[in-house]
Protein backbone atom coordinates (compact mmCIF):
# COMPACT_ATOMS: atom_id res chain seq x y z
CA UNK A 1 0.00 0.00 0.00
CA UNK A 2 2.72 2.29 0.56
CA UNK A 3 5.56 1.87 -1.43
CA UNK A 4 5.46 2.40 -5.39
CA UNK A 5 4.11 0.06 -7.45
CA UNK A 6 6.88 -2.48 -8.38
CA UNK A 7 7.30 -4.02 -11.91
CA UNK A 8 5.40 -7.36 -11.62
CA UNK A 9 2.66 -5.71 -8.76
CA UNK A 10 -0.82 -4.21 -10.21
CA UNK A 11 -1.32 -0.42 -10.24
CA UNK A 12 -3.28 1.55 -8.03
CA UNK A 13 -6.61 1.77 -9.56
CA UNK A 14 -8.75 4.78 -7.35
CA UNK A 15 -12.26 4.99 -7.81
CA UNK A 16 -14.02 8.30 -7.56
CA UNK A 17 -10.33 9.24 -6.73
CA UNK A 18 -9.50 7.85 -3.35
CA UNK A 19 -11.08 4.11 -3.06
CA UNK A 20 -7.77 2.18 -4.07
CA UNK A 21 -9.73 -1.02 -5.20
CA UNK A 22 -6.40 -3.17 -6.62
CA UNK A 23 -4.50 -2.93 -3.21
CA UNK A 24 -7.38 -2.51 -0.28
CA UNK A 25 -8.25 -6.09 0.80
CA UNK A 26 -11.84 -7.33 -0.48
CA UNK A 27 -12.07 -3.61 -2.06
CA UNK A 28 -12.46 -5.18 -5.78
CA UNK A 29 -14.28 -8.59 -4.65
CA UNK A 30 -17.56 -6.77 -3.59
CA UNK A 31 -16.79 -3.33 -6.35
CA UNK A 32 -17.29 -6.18 -8.50
CA UNK A 33 -20.06 -9.07 -7.17
CA UNK A 34 -21.87 -5.04 -6.15
CA UNK A 35 -21.64 -4.35 -9.67
CA UNK A 36 -22.57 -7.64 -11.06
CA UNK A 37 -25.75 -6.71 -8.30
CA UNK A 38 -26.58 -3.83 -9.75
CA UNK A 39 -27.61 -5.22 -12.68
CA UNK A 40 -29.27 -7.87 -12.14
CA UNK A 41 -31.31 -6.07 -9.69
CA UNK A 42 -31.89 -3.19 -12.02
CA UNK A 43 -32.05 -5.11 -15.04
CA UNK A 44 -34.53 -7.85 -13.62
CA UNK A 45 -36.63 -4.80 -11.74
CA UNK A 46 -37.27 -3.38 -15.44
CA UNK A 47 -38.16 -6.33 -17.09
CA UNK A 48 -41.04 -6.88 -14.59
CA UNK A 49 -42.01 -3.34 -14.55
CA UNK A 50 -40.56 -1.48 -17.71
CA UNK A 51 -40.34 1.01 -15.35
CA UNK A 52 -36.49 2.99 -16.34
CA UNK A 53 -36.05 5.43 -13.43
CA UNK A 54 -37.87 3.52 -10.80
CA UNK A 55 -35.34 0.23 -12.38
CA UNK A 56 -32.24 2.20 -11.93
CA UNK A 57 -33.17 3.50 -8.63
CA UNK A 58 -33.71 -0.34 -7.70
CA UNK A 59 -30.19 -0.72 -9.68
CA UNK A 60 -28.54 1.56 -7.57
CA UNK A 61 -29.65 0.64 -4.51
CA UNK A 62 -29.08 -2.99 -5.23
CA UNK A 63 -25.02 -2.15 -5.95
CA UNK A 64 -24.89 -0.51 -2.67
CA UNK A 65 -26.90 -3.28 -0.69
CA UNK A 66 -24.52 -6.21 -2.60
CA UNK A 67 -21.42 -4.35 -2.07
CA UNK A 68 -21.87 -3.53 1.69
CA UNK A 69 -23.03 -7.58 2.24
CA UNK A 70 -19.95 -8.93 0.35
CA UNK A 71 -17.47 -6.33 1.72
CA UNK A 72 -18.57 -7.18 5.35
CA UNK A 73 -18.71 -11.07 4.49
CA UNK A 74 -15.04 -11.11 3.03
CA UNK A 75 -13.87 -8.69 5.70
CA UNK A 76 -14.81 -11.07 8.51
CA UNK A 77 -13.25 -13.84 6.90
CA UNK A 78 -9.84 -11.44 6.48
CA UNK A 79 -9.96 -11.10 9.65
CA UNK A 80 -10.15 -14.59 11.12
CA UNK A 81 -7.53 -15.82 8.27
CA UNK A 82 -5.52 -13.09 10.14
CA UNK A 83 -5.66 -14.66 13.09
CA UNK A 84 -5.22 -18.15 12.34
CA UNK A 85 -2.43 -16.85 10.71
CA UNK A 86 -1.17 -15.01 13.94
CA UNK A 87 -1.17 -17.86 15.73
CA UNK A 88 0.32 -20.12 13.05
CA UNK A 89 3.25 -17.78 13.12
CA UNK A 90 3.69 -18.01 16.85
CA UNK A 91 3.29 -22.01 16.93
CA UNK A 92 6.00 -22.01 14.22
CA UNK A 93 8.00 -19.80 15.93
CA UNK A 94 7.52 -21.49 19.67
CA UNK A 95 8.53 -25.06 17.84
CA UNK A 96 11.50 -23.62 16.53
CA UNK A 97 12.52 -21.84 19.90
CA UNK A 98 11.74 -25.43 22.46
CA UNK A 99 12.36 -28.15 19.95
CA UNK A 100 14.25 -30.68 21.87
CA UNK A 101 13.72 -29.08 24.80
CA UNK A 102 11.30 -29.99 27.81
CA UNK A 103 9.09 -27.61 26.65
CA UNK A 104 8.47 -28.68 23.12
CA UNK A 105 5.00 -28.66 22.77
CA UNK A 106 5.03 -31.70 20.76
CA UNK A 107 6.69 -33.38 23.37
CA UNK A 108 4.16 -32.72 25.82
CA UNK A 109 1.33 -33.76 23.12
CA UNK A 110 3.17 -37.04 22.55
CA UNK A 111 3.47 -37.98 26.34
CA UNK A 112 0.17 -37.40 26.77
CA UNK A 113 -1.31 -39.77 24.71
CA UNK A 114 0.94 -42.51 24.93
CA UNK A 115 -0.22 -42.20 28.28
CA UNK B 1 9.62 6.54 4.75
CA UNK B 2 6.97 7.33 2.37
CA UNK B 3 7.64 7.70 -1.31
CA UNK B 4 6.95 10.80 -3.44
CA UNK B 5 3.55 11.87 -3.79
CA UNK B 6 2.33 9.16 -1.73
CA UNK B 7 -0.90 9.85 0.14
CA UNK B 8 -1.95 6.69 1.43
CA UNK B 9 -0.90 5.12 4.75
CA UNK B 10 2.39 3.79 5.04
CA UNK B 11 2.85 0.26 5.52
CA UNK B 12 2.25 -0.87 9.11
CA UNK B 13 4.86 -1.92 11.73
CA UNK B 14 2.99 -2.61 14.75
CA UNK B 15 0.04 -4.48 15.28
CA UNK B 16 -2.04 -1.52 16.13
CA UNK B 17 -1.33 0.45 12.64
CA UNK B 18 -2.15 -2.84 11.35
CA UNK B 19 -5.75 -2.53 12.96
CA UNK B 20 -5.74 1.33 12.28
CA UNK B 21 -5.48 0.42 8.29
CA UNK B 22 -8.14 -2.29 8.43
CA UNK B 23 -10.05 0.48 9.88
CA UNK B 24 -9.27 2.99 7.52
CA UNK B 25 -10.76 0.53 4.85
CA UNK B 26 -13.44 0.09 6.24
CA UNK B 27 -14.17 3.99 6.75
CA UNK B 28 -12.96 4.19 3.19
CA UNK B 29 -15.48 1.57 1.90
CA UNK B 30 -18.27 3.65 3.57
CA UNK B 31 -17.82 6.52 2.55
CA UNK B 32 -17.03 5.76 -1.02
CA UNK B 33 -20.90 4.30 -1.08
CA UNK B 34 -22.45 7.70 0.24
CA UNK B 35 -20.60 9.21 -2.21
CA UNK B 36 -21.83 7.19 -5.00
CA UNK B 37 -25.52 7.58 -3.51
CA UNK B 38 -24.78 11.36 -3.21
CA UNK B 39 -23.42 11.98 -6.69
CA UNK B 40 -26.43 9.48 -8.25
CA UNK B 41 -29.09 11.87 -6.46
CA UNK B 42 -27.28 14.80 -7.71
CA UNK B 43 -27.62 13.30 -11.31
CA UNK B 44 -31.03 12.62 -10.75
CA UNK B 45 -31.59 16.52 -9.39
CA UNK B 46 -29.98 17.79 -12.07
CA UNK B 47 -31.54 15.66 -15.11
CA UNK B 48 -35.55 15.66 -13.66
CA UNK B 49 -37.89 17.10 -15.90
CA UNK B 50 -40.67 17.13 -12.85
CA UNK B 51 -40.86 20.50 -10.90
CA UNK B 52 -43.22 20.92 -7.94
CA UNK B 53 -43.08 23.55 -5.25
CA UNK B 54 -45.88 22.32 -3.49
CA UNK B 55 -44.12 19.43 -1.43
CA UNK B 56 -44.37 19.63 2.03
CA UNK B 57 -44.71 16.24 3.39
CA UNK B 58 -42.33 12.98 3.31
CA UNK B 59 -42.39 11.28 6.19
CA UNK B 60 -41.37 7.77 5.23
CA UNK B 61 -38.31 9.23 3.30
CA UNK B 62 -37.35 11.52 6.58
CA UNK B 63 -37.44 8.59 8.88
CA UNK B 64 -35.24 6.24 6.46
CA UNK B 65 -32.66 9.42 6.33
CA UNK B 66 -32.70 9.73 9.91
CA UNK B 67 -32.42 6.28 10.67
CA UNK B 68 -30.16 4.94 8.31
CA UNK B 69 -27.08 7.91 9.10
CA UNK B 70 -27.63 6.82 12.39
CA UNK B 71 -26.65 3.19 11.71
CA UNK B 72 -23.98 4.12 9.35
CA UNK B 73 -22.66 5.61 12.19
CA UNK B 74 -22.67 3.05 14.89
CA UNK B 75 -20.86 0.79 12.06
CA UNK B 76 -18.41 2.95 12.39
CA UNK B 77 -17.76 4.05 15.45
CA UNK B 78 -17.55 0.75 16.99
CA UNK B 79 -14.56 -0.65 15.25
CA UNK B 80 -13.13 2.84 16.07
CA UNK B 81 -13.96 3.00 19.76
CA UNK B 82 -12.13 -0.58 19.95
CA UNK B 83 -9.22 0.53 18.60
CA UNK B 84 -9.30 3.66 21.15
CA UNK B 85 -8.94 1.94 23.85
CA UNK B 86 -6.59 -1.02 22.53
CA UNK B 87 -4.25 1.89 21.83
CA UNK B 88 -4.65 2.52 25.64
CA UNK B 89 -3.53 -1.23 27.04
CA UNK B 90 0.30 -0.88 28.35
CA UNK B 91 1.35 -4.67 28.03
CA UNK B 92 3.88 -4.60 30.59
CA UNK B 93 6.65 -2.82 28.34
CA UNK B 94 10.40 -4.42 28.37
CA UNK B 95 11.71 -0.89 27.87
CA UNK B 96 11.35 2.54 28.78
CA UNK B 97 12.42 5.29 26.62
CA UNK B 98 11.81 8.93 27.70
CA UNK B 99 12.00 11.36 23.99
CA UNK B 100 12.21 15.11 25.09
CA UNK B 101 11.53 17.87 22.69
CA UNK B 102 13.43 20.64 22.02
CA UNK B 103 13.70 23.70 19.38
CA UNK B 104 14.79 22.02 17.19
CA UNK B 105 16.07 18.62 18.11
CA UNK B 106 14.91 15.74 20.07
CA UNK B 107 16.51 14.10 23.09
CA UNK B 108 16.78 10.44 23.85
CA UNK B 109 16.98 9.00 27.24
CA UNK B 110 17.78 5.00 27.95
CA UNK B 111 17.98 5.18 31.51
CA UNK B 112 16.41 1.38 32.04
CA UNK B 113 19.91 0.06 32.37
CA UNK B 114 22.68 2.67 32.43
CA UNK B 115 22.15 6.67 31.60
CA UNK B 116 22.11 6.91 28.09
CA UNK B 117 21.31 10.22 27.05
CA UNK B 118 21.75 11.77 23.63
CA UNK B 119 20.85 14.35 20.99
CA UNK B 120 18.93 13.76 18.01
CA UNK B 121 19.53 16.84 15.22
CA UNK B 122 18.40 16.19 11.84
CA UNK B 123 21.72 16.18 9.55
CA UNK B 124 22.04 19.39 7.65
CA UNK B 125 21.82 19.13 3.80
CA UNK B 126 25.82 19.54 3.60
CA UNK B 127 26.30 16.70 5.55
CA UNK B 128 24.68 14.04 4.04
CA UNK B 129 26.32 11.18 2.88
CA UNK B 130 25.44 9.69 -0.53
CA UNK B 131 22.11 7.37 0.02
CA UNK B 132 21.18 9.43 3.22
CA UNK B 133 17.46 11.36 3.11
CA UNK B 134 17.57 15.46 2.92
CA UNK B 135 15.31 16.34 5.93
CA UNK B 136 14.91 12.86 7.41
CA UNK B 137 18.13 11.30 8.25
CA UNK B 138 19.73 12.54 11.78
CA UNK B 139 23.19 12.25 13.18
CA UNK B 140 21.97 9.82 16.00
CA UNK B 141 19.10 7.56 15.81
CA UNK B 142 17.05 5.65 17.91
CA UNK B 143 17.79 1.87 18.42
CA UNK B 144 15.20 -0.07 19.03
CA UNK B 145 14.64 -3.84 19.51
CA UNK B 146 11.40 -5.56 18.11
CA UNK B 147 9.41 -8.02 18.73
CA UNK B 148 9.17 -6.07 22.74
CA UNK B 149 6.94 -4.00 24.21
CA UNK B 150 8.34 -0.85 24.76
CA UNK B 151 7.20 2.55 26.83
CA UNK B 152 7.98 5.93 25.44
CA UNK B 153 7.46 8.86 27.97
CA UNK B 154 7.09 11.84 26.00
CA UNK B 155 7.55 15.89 26.92
CA UNK B 156 8.90 18.76 26.07
CA UNK B 157 11.87 21.45 27.20
CA UNK B 158 9.98 24.33 25.97
CA UNK B 159 7.40 24.63 23.27
CA UNK B 160 5.03 22.19 22.18
CA UNK B 161 6.11 19.41 19.94
CA UNK B 162 4.66 16.22 18.52
CA UNK B 163 6.63 12.57 18.22
CA UNK B 164 5.16 10.89 15.57
CA UNK B 165 6.12 7.98 13.52
CA UNK B 166 3.21 6.98 11.03
CA UNK B 167 4.47 3.68 10.37
CA UNK B 168 3.89 2.55 13.90
CA UNK B 169 0.88 4.43 14.16
CA UNK B 170 2.32 6.45 16.60
CA UNK B 171 1.72 10.75 17.12
CA UNK B 172 1.79 11.99 20.59
CA UNK B 173 2.55 15.29 21.87
CA UNK B 174 5.24 16.52 23.72
CA UNK B 175 3.83 19.04 26.18
CA UNK B 176 6.17 21.16 28.53
CA UNK B 177 5.78 20.07 32.18
CA UNK B 178 3.39 17.32 31.28
CA UNK B 179 4.68 13.39 30.66
CA UNK B 180 2.63 11.99 27.99
CA UNK B 181 2.69 7.86 27.38
CA UNK B 182 2.73 5.40 24.61
CA UNK B 183 3.66 2.05 23.91
CA UNK B 184 3.78 0.39 20.68
CA UNK B 185 5.78 -3.33 19.80
CA UNK B 186 7.30 -3.27 16.51
CA UNK B 187 6.92 -6.50 14.35
CA UNK B 188 9.73 -5.89 11.57
CA UNK B 189 13.71 -4.53 11.55
CA UNK B 190 14.25 -1.56 9.30
CA UNK B 191 14.66 1.98 9.45
CA UNK B 192 11.33 4.68 10.16
CA UNK B 193 10.92 7.96 9.79
CA UNK B 194 8.74 10.19 11.71
CA UNK B 195 8.37 13.91 12.04
CA UNK B 196 7.74 16.81 14.56
CA UNK B 197 3.71 16.72 14.33
CA UNK B 198 2.83 20.41 15.92
CA UNK B 199 3.76 23.72 14.88
CA UNK B 200 7.11 24.67 17.37
CA UNK B 201 8.59 27.65 15.37
CA UNK B 202 11.02 28.06 12.61
CA UNK B 203 12.67 24.83 12.27
CA UNK B 204 9.38 22.56 13.07
CA UNK B 205 9.95 20.96 10.05
CA UNK B 206 13.83 20.04 10.49
CA UNK B 207 13.20 18.15 13.06
CA UNK B 208 12.73 14.48 12.42
CA UNK B 209 12.40 11.09 14.10
CA UNK B 210 14.56 8.12 13.07
CA UNK B 211 13.89 4.52 14.29
CA UNK B 212 16.25 1.88 13.93
CA UNK B 213 14.78 -1.29 14.79
CA UNK B 214 16.46 -4.54 15.03
CA UNK B 215 16.55 -7.97 16.32
CA UNK B 216 16.31 -8.54 19.93
CA UNK B 217 19.09 -10.62 20.43
CA UNK B 218 21.47 -8.08 18.34
CA UNK B 219 19.78 -5.06 20.60
CA UNK B 220 21.44 -7.01 23.47
CA UNK B 221 24.93 -7.09 22.38
CA UNK B 222 24.53 -3.52 23.46
CA UNK B 223 25.24 -1.76 19.94
CA UNK B 224 22.95 1.17 21.22
CA UNK B 225 25.51 1.87 24.58
CA UNK B 226 28.70 1.70 22.58
CA UNK B 227 27.67 5.47 21.76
Amino acid sequence: MAAPPEPGEPEERKLLGFLDVENTPCARHSILYGSLGSVVAGFGHFLFTSRIRRSCDVGVGGFILVTLGCWFHCRYNYAKQRIQERIAREEIKKKILYEGTHLDPERKHNGSSSN
Amino acid sequence: MAHAAQVGLQDATSPIMEELITFHDHALMIIFLICFLVLYALFLTLTTKLTNTNISDAQEMETVWTILPAIILVLIALPSLRILYMTDEVNDPSLTIKSIGHQWYWTYEYTDYGGLIFNSYMLPPLFLEPGDLRLLDVDNRMVLPIEAPIRMMITSQDVLHSWAVPTLGLKTDAIPGRLNQTTFTATRPGVYYGQCSEICGANHSFMPIVLELIPLKIFEMGPVFTL
